[in-house]
């Protein structure tokens, strides 16, 4: 027996049964050596990923002792002032940094719930109707370029400082899930109307059993852009507002009063809760369409 | 049930701004009951317009399509169709394409299950009831599409290019598979191809239509018994009579 067939041999002999060490070493060899393994390409990102970090991280602190404004205060400052605020809250305005997040949260979730309900449907029946659509877009077409964040005077003083933000947020969302969902209506492969009208379907049954799931992947991605701009919308409006909390209220008081290093810490919790949620829908999106067949 | 269907004078005209189109002038045709009759002609000559007028899916101008004793201006349960691009809802299962139709007819629940699992037999794929539809190939694809239009057993089934989505090989399967499948049933089958062999494999009749606005250029009977040698003089002599008649309708003269 040659040396070659004894390894061949040996190894189908032990299939399944390797021993946990050696499997470890050669999983381990792998990471480093092959480039399409999980774990390697993983591994890349994650070091990139930190290494972009903190570079930035320099360039900041770097700035910061250039410029040498209060405005804006070094990494390390923020770090104690985010550790501060969060275990002994803020004494400004007695709201703990928890409070101030859920409340920002709450309203950015509600906002997005009402932009649901009533945008989905209009956009529906504009892509459904060319009548509806013909009557809703001389309005829309006023109303859209608006940045949103100009009815946060008018509305904080009509709805109060509970509603005036949510709408503001409504308003942000609104009009991206509307257009996405006349799109994905107009997008519909028209094949797939006609094989459900030869299977019988009504008109009712044609729009909800197949222009509804065929615009789910559009509506998914208005929610995407929409959640965007809606939390940019949420701490804008905050900003106006003279009470009632949320991170924007927060970093609105910090300003005014000069403590800097904790308006960047609203600044950063801003940014963290914006990633997770657009993460999330991102997340959404991608194992909804996946899920439909419809990628 | 009767599967008759007779076309009468039916004439269809697009119209847009500018221009209008006459697709079809004057169009008549009989076809019996439990026939397979193929539409071939010259691309773009009005034979898949011809098809939708039957399904429904598109006015007459004037004239009529009559099913039966009845007049057709609608979709309806009495037809089923089969395209060429598959045409089946990505967001449901196998099963569920397939169930559509019986789940719109009110269907009760089991009666629903029997009846798809029967059909998804028919058409050899029992296993994949559960699979999503972009895991199928084309060919399986379109056997969803046929069962889908066969299980609440319409008098008449529209194919409209059926196989020209297929590679060559899987086209000459489904073939053979779909007169398999016909040999059990009594239904009528109006079938829209451009390929003249897959006419001449298949139909009894062969419609010849001549370019647009289409009329009948010749019909052509296909006593042969099946299924038929591709490599048979009578099978070659037909397929090219009807080429060299197609070729005289070209476009380009």
């Amino acid at each position: 027996m040659t040396g070659s067939d004894n390894i061949i041999a040996s190894d189908t002999s032990t299939n399944g049964k390797i021993p946990l060490g050696q499997r470890l070493k050669a999983s381990s060899q792998t990471i480093w050596r092959d480039k399409n393994n999980r774990w390697h390409r993983w591994l890349r990102t994650l070091t990139i990923t930190i290494c972009s970090l903190v570079i930035f991280l320099l360039l900041w602190w770097d700035l910061a002792l250039l410029v040498q404004t209060a405005a804006i205060p070094t990494p390390d400052k923020v770090w104690k002032a985010a550790v501060d605020l969060f275990t002994n809250g803020d004494a400004v305005t007695g709201i703990s940094m928890w409070a101030n997040i859920w409340i920002s949260l709450r309203r950015f979730l509600e906002g997005f719930a009402l932009a649901f309900l009533v945008a989905i449907p209009i956009g529906m029946l504009m892509g459904y109707s060319k009548t509806f659509k013909e009557f809703m877009d001389p309005v829309f077409e006023i109303l859209r370029p608006i940045a949103p964040i100009a009815w946060a005077p008018v509305l904080l003083f009509a709805t109060g400082y509970t509603w005036g933000p949510v709408l503001v947020v409504f308003i942000g969302i609104f009009f991206p899930l509307v257009s996405n969902t006349v799109f994905g209506v107009k997008k519909i492969d028209h094949s797939l109307i006609d094989a459900a009208r030869t299977l019988g379907s009504s008109n009712t049954q044609v729009f909800y059993k197949v222009m509804f799931p065929c615009a789910v992947p559009y509506i998914m991605n208005g929610i995407r852009v929409g959640s965007g701009i809606g939390w940019m919308c949420i701490v804008a409006s905050e900003l106006y507002a003279s009470y009632g909390g949320g991170i924007g209220y927060f970093v609105g008081i910090q300003a005014s009063i000069g403590y800097w290093p904790n308006v960047f810490v609203g600044i950063f919790i801003i940014a963290i809760l914006g990633i997770l949620t657009t993460g999330l829908f991102d997340y959404a999106h991608k194992v909804i369409t996946t899920r439909m067949g419809m990628e | 049930m009767s599967g008759d269907i007779s076309i009468e004078h039916l004439s269809k005209t697009f119209r847009n701004d500018s221009t209008s189109t006459v697709a079809i002038e004057d169009f008549s045709l009989n076809i019996k009951q439990g026939e397979l009759v193929s539409l071939v002609g010259p691309s773009g000559c009005g034979k898949t317009t011809l098809l939708r007028l039957i399904a429904g899916l598109e006015e007459p101008t004037s004239g009529l399509v009559r099913i039966g004793d009845h007049i057709c201006t609608a979709p309806g349960p009495d037809r089923g169709m089969v395209f060429q691009d598959f045409a089946l809802f990505p967001w449901r299962s196998v099963r569920g394409n397939v169930e559509y139709g019986l789940e719109i007819a009110g269907v009760p629940k089991a009666e629903r299950r029997d009846r798809v699992d029967q059909y998804l037999e028919t058409v050899g794929l029992t296993k994949f009831a559960d699979a999503r539809i972009h895991e199928l190939s084309g060919g399986m694809k379109q056997r969803v599409g046929i069962a889908r239009a066969m299980v609440t057993n319409p008098d008449v089934i529209l194919m409209d290019e059926p196989f020209g989505a297929l590679d060559a090989q899987t086209r000459n399967i489904m073939q053979a598979e779909l007169l398999k499948l016909l040999a059990k049933t009594e239904q009528t089958i109006v079938f829209v191809t451009h390929s003249v062999d897959e006419a001449v494999f298949l139909s009894d009749r062969i419609i010849v239509l001549t370019k647009r606005p289409a009329k009948i250029k010749e019909i052509v009977e296909l006593p042969m018994a099946r299924p038929r040698d591709r490599a048979s003089l009578e099978f070659t002599g037909i397929r090219k009579d009807i080429l060299a008649e197609l070729e005289s309708e070209n476009v380009m003269n």
